[in-house]
């Protein structure tokens, strides 16, 4: 059976065992995988691998089964185990799946399934870091081909189905020179086609001739209230966090979200809209064409001008809340550029720290935070001086959001986001 | 249970060459603020090979699992390295062969029939009850409630060919209050055994005193100040501790690691730490009882033994798999692991510990005139410097040798062999944590453990 086929097995399955409502994700996939240890190919791997995903909901209860058959008994046997799971629950009016608009197959236009292209780009890759980067080590390397089959089906009459395959990479390494080491990095990127040298993707080279500069780093003497210029690079600091647990269905059906009765309010500098924008090609690649609830994705306003537009809501949190639903991807989010130029971000910052990467905590609902700046450099007198180690900083996140006194007009697409540089005023440096 | 097509394929073996055929089932309920807001299972099973040639891997994996899948799985792992042999032409000799390996480990821990996901669904929901009708001041409450079972079956051309069965049990609870000021706080805690879920979670109330402490600390917290940023005396928490000997110091020693340019390749041998710190990875034994998460043979069948890792402060050795025990030419000691079927083997920690010293809890506290008990963290990263940090999110001053206030979320970090040299008491007693999961390209089962220790270690805050 393909996956429409089964995905309807399925929802008949979950019909016959009693299910009120059902919805399921049918997947077949293939990957491949290129692995690179200490600058050395390790491993070629392939796997193929199915799996279903199966949600009934009964008298108002839900369960749901995961498997990764395909076949009709296990189909079956998942089928009455979910029903099962749904019964033994509570109930809960906010459990539903999405209405009938508009059936749709997104099937990328291009299926190349190039897997001598994936080993060229990853062979081209660690030569090139041998060649121009003698100092780096790759500490781990994988480049992945993903080949995959999915439908969505609901029994409101929902269909999705998409197709595609999908190229991507990822490493992390440090500089060596003799006993002297520098913090690990990472990087990844995402392509539609193994066309581009993976070392040029997004800030690929930056990352790994700022690794080699950081063999020699500076400690920060004194502890100073300055300039943080968050770089794209640092995505989790700022972007991820905000959306985890300010934004997200847990953060507001709890209501431990600052931010849970601010919709309308300022929040953030006026400078900062930030926003999903899974269908802004060809800067993002991997964002996907419907949700697991069911409805096409779209692009959404989280922060707008500074003013809290949307929260991220599933279809639960929704209903829970009584709140709108986003309908988008939760993993793909741009920050719209800025009017001023990085070199003129950097000229105009007296004392600062350029920041590539955040070592902390989550912040937690208070919006603390404190960590560590990793892989990255000092800003003094409107200059790039050195590379820094073991230097703390600490902030609210909330204040910070509201101490934006610049955004870059460069951005730096890796596939996934597209974000700019972003300049934050008063943080404790330490 | 799994039945084995794997032996009768051995004859196909012409080089090194593992087999696995393993089952991962998941069961999971989480009530938040009240709602069951997840209540799912999965089963994911299949078989997968690695075959080596020439100091290359190929590695392939199918969902199904059937004298045809192994055959086909087999097949394709075999070209895979025959492909990257003949592209990258390593020319590396033929793995050494293990030494005295027994034929076949079988089951340590028996199977046990699953438990109806109604179990779990009970339990949470009895548990969300009790919180919500005890703990009047909370904001807000998460329950969690989970089992995983992992059962694998091994066959390799050399080595101990091995049937394994590791079930782990979980509850995790999180609590939320606000301050004064209307600002959240929260604390989180996890509960875990090895075996059957309803063997060890029955009554809520069972859980009761830790429930309560759990509470406490949060009204603490409420009112909690900001740390001092800066080098502080502080005292580890044994929980803390056990993080720090996973995150700080296990990770630089993983051999794969040290290849890749961790701090440690030029430590082997030398003092990083006081000479009262020692640490073993061990593998399903230690201090005469029987590890959290006991190993007694790895996913490429080597028989596992502990590794020393430091003794009275002395970096003794890293941790291996059979690859980079052939690169540093010592005998791999059981440390390469795989999580689900379709994942290879890499070097894992399995019960990671600082062993426990001679000095007593409360002395360790009645010592510092003006520092911080650390207790909890929430997260926490090491890198190949031997840089760490974690988030604190429970932690008390210590002011004249006596508790103070409890403290805001901050964060902690240092270098772990710069730090570990300033720990000057040890406590004498030794506390396990198994509730959480180690990423590493792939999530991991591990244990770790430690006492509480006294050491200089810089602070974040205001």
């Amino acid at each position: 059976m393909n996956p429409k086929e089964i995905a309807q097995y399925a929802l008949d399955a979950l019909k016959k065992s009693g299910a009120d409502k059902s919805s399921c994700i049918a997947k077949k996939s293939r990957r491949d995988e290129f692995n690179i240890e200490a600058n050395d190919f390790t491993l070629m791997r392939t796997t193929f691998d199915n799996s279903l995903i199966l949600t009934a909901i009964v008298g108002g209860r839900r369960g749901v089964s995961v498997i990764n058959k395909h076949d009709k008994a296990s189909i079956d046997e998942a089928a009455a185990a979910c029903i099962e799971s749904a019964k033994s629950s509570e109930p809960d009016d906010a459990f539903d799946i999405a209405e009938l608009v508009e059936n749709k197959n997104f099937i990328k236009p291009e299926i190349t399934n190039d897997r001598a292209g994936l080993f060229s780009r990853s062979r081209e890759y660690i030569e090139q870091i041998r060649d121009e980067f003698p100092k780096i080590i790759i500490e781990g390397f994988s480049s992945t081909l993903t080949a995959a089959t999915e439908t969505y089906a609901n029994s409101n009459g929902v269909i999705f189905g998409t197709e595609y395959d999908a190229y991507n990479f990822h490493s992390m390494f440090v500089a060596k020179d003799g006993e002297k080491g520098t913090s690990f990095n990472y990087d990844g990127a995402s392509f539609e086609k193994p066309t581009t040298p993976f070392i040029d993707a997004g800030m690929h080279r930056t990352l790994l001739e700022e690794a080699v500069k950081s063999l020699d780093t500076r400690s920060v003497e004194e502890k100073f209230v300055g300039t943080v210029i968050v770089t794209p690079a640092c995505t989790d600091m700022l972007w991820g966090t905000i959306h985890d647990n300010f934004l997200g269905d847990r953060a507001i059906i709890e209501g431990t979200s600052r931010w849970k009765d601010a919709l309308g309010s300022q929040v953030a500098d006026t400078k900062l809209t930030f926003r999903a924008a899974p269908l802004n090609e060809p800067h993002i690649i991997t964002g996907p064409r419907y949700t697991n609830d069911g409805y096409i994705t779209r692009d959404l306003d989280f922060i707008k001008d500074g003013v809290l537009k949307n929260f991220s809501l599933g279809l639960y949190g929704s209903k829970k809340t009584g709140k709108p639903r986003a309908d988008t991807s939760l993993y793909n989010y741009e920050v719209l550029p800025g009017d001023v130029a990085l070199a003129e971000m950097i000229k105009s910052t007296s004392r600062g720290i350029l920041l590539n990467r955040f070592s902390g905590g989550s912040p937690g609902a208070s919006g603390d935070v404190s960590g560590v700046a990793k892989n990255s450099f000092l800003i003094e007198n409107g200059a790039i001086t050195d590379a820094i180690q073991e230097t703390m900083i600490s902030f609210n996140i909330f204040d910070a959001l509201k101490n934006i006194s610049a955004i870059s007009k460069e951005r730096v697409a890796n596939g996934t986001t597209y974000l700019p540089w972003v300049c934050l005023d008063g943080i404790t440096v330490s | 249970m799994l039945n084995d097509y794997l032996t009768a394929q051995k004859k196909l073996f012409t080089e090194h060459t593992e087999l696995r055929a393993q089952v991962n089932t998941n069961k999971r309920v989480v009530m938040l603020a009240g709602n069951m807001v997840g209540n799912a299972q999965s089963e994911k099973s299949g078989v997968c090979a690695r075959v080596e040639r020439g100091g290359l891997y190929g590695f392939a994996s199918g969902a199904e699992y059937s004298p045809e899948s192994v055959l086909s799985v087999l097949e394709t792992a075999a070209e895979n390295a025959r492909f990257m042999d003949e592209n990258i032409k390593k020319g590396e000799p033929p793995l050494p062969k293990t030494e005295n390996a027994p034929g076949k480990v079988g089951l340590k821990q028996p199977i046990f029939s699953d438990i109806p996901q109604s179990v779990l669904i009970d339990y949470a929901r009895s548990l969300d009850e009790f919180i919500a009708k005890k703990y009047k001041n909370l904001s807000s409450r998460t329950v969690v409630a989970d089992a995983l079972y992992i059962e694998k079956l091994l066959a390799v051309s050399d080595g101990a060919d091995s049937h394994s069965f590791q079930p782990r049990a979980m509850v995790y609870a999180w609590f939320a209050a606000e301050t004064s000021d209307g600002v959240p706080v929260e604390l989180f805690k996890g509960f875990s055994h090895v075996g059957r879920f309803d063997e060890f979670f029955k009554e809520p109330a069972a859980l009761e005193a830790q429930l309560d402490e759990l509470y406490k600390n949060l009204m603490d917290k409420r009112e909690g100040v900001y740390a001092s940023a800066g080098v502080k005396k502080c005292v580890l928490h044994p929980d803390l501790a056990g993080m720090l000997s996973h995150e700080a110091v296990g990770h630089t020693v993983e051999a794969d690691l040290v290849l890749g340019g961790s701090v440690a390749a030029h430590n082997l041998g030398k003092q990083v730490a006081s000479e009262k710190i020692s640490m073993t990875d061990f593998a399903h034994t230690a201090f005469g009882e029987t590890c959290p998460l006991p190993v007694y043979v790895d996913d490429e069948g080597v028989p596992a033994e502990d590794a020393i890792l430091i003794e009275n402060g002395v970096l003794r050795g890293f941790m291996h798999s059979r690859e980079t025990a052939r690169r540093f030419g010592v005998k791999p000691q059981g440390n390469a692991r795989a999580f689900e079927f379709s994942d290879e083997p890499l070097i894992r920690m399995r019960n990671t510990v600082i062993h426990p010293g001679t000095d007593k809890f409360d002395d360790l506290i009645a010592s510092v005139d003006d520092g911080y008990f650390l207790l909890k963290t929430g997260n926490g990263q090491a890198d190949s410097t031997g840089e760490f940090m974690f988030s604190v999110d429970l932690g008390y001053e210590i002011k004249n040798g006596k508790l103070g206030r409890a403290i805001r979320e901050t964060t902690i970090s240092g270098v772990a062999f710069e730090m570990l040299k300033t720990v000057d008491m040890v406590s004498d007693d030794l506390a396990w944590e198994i509730s959480g999961f180690c990423g590493k390209k792939q999530s991991m089962t591990t244990s770790m453990g430690g006492p509480a220790l006294r050491c200089d270690m810089t602070i974040g805050g205001r």
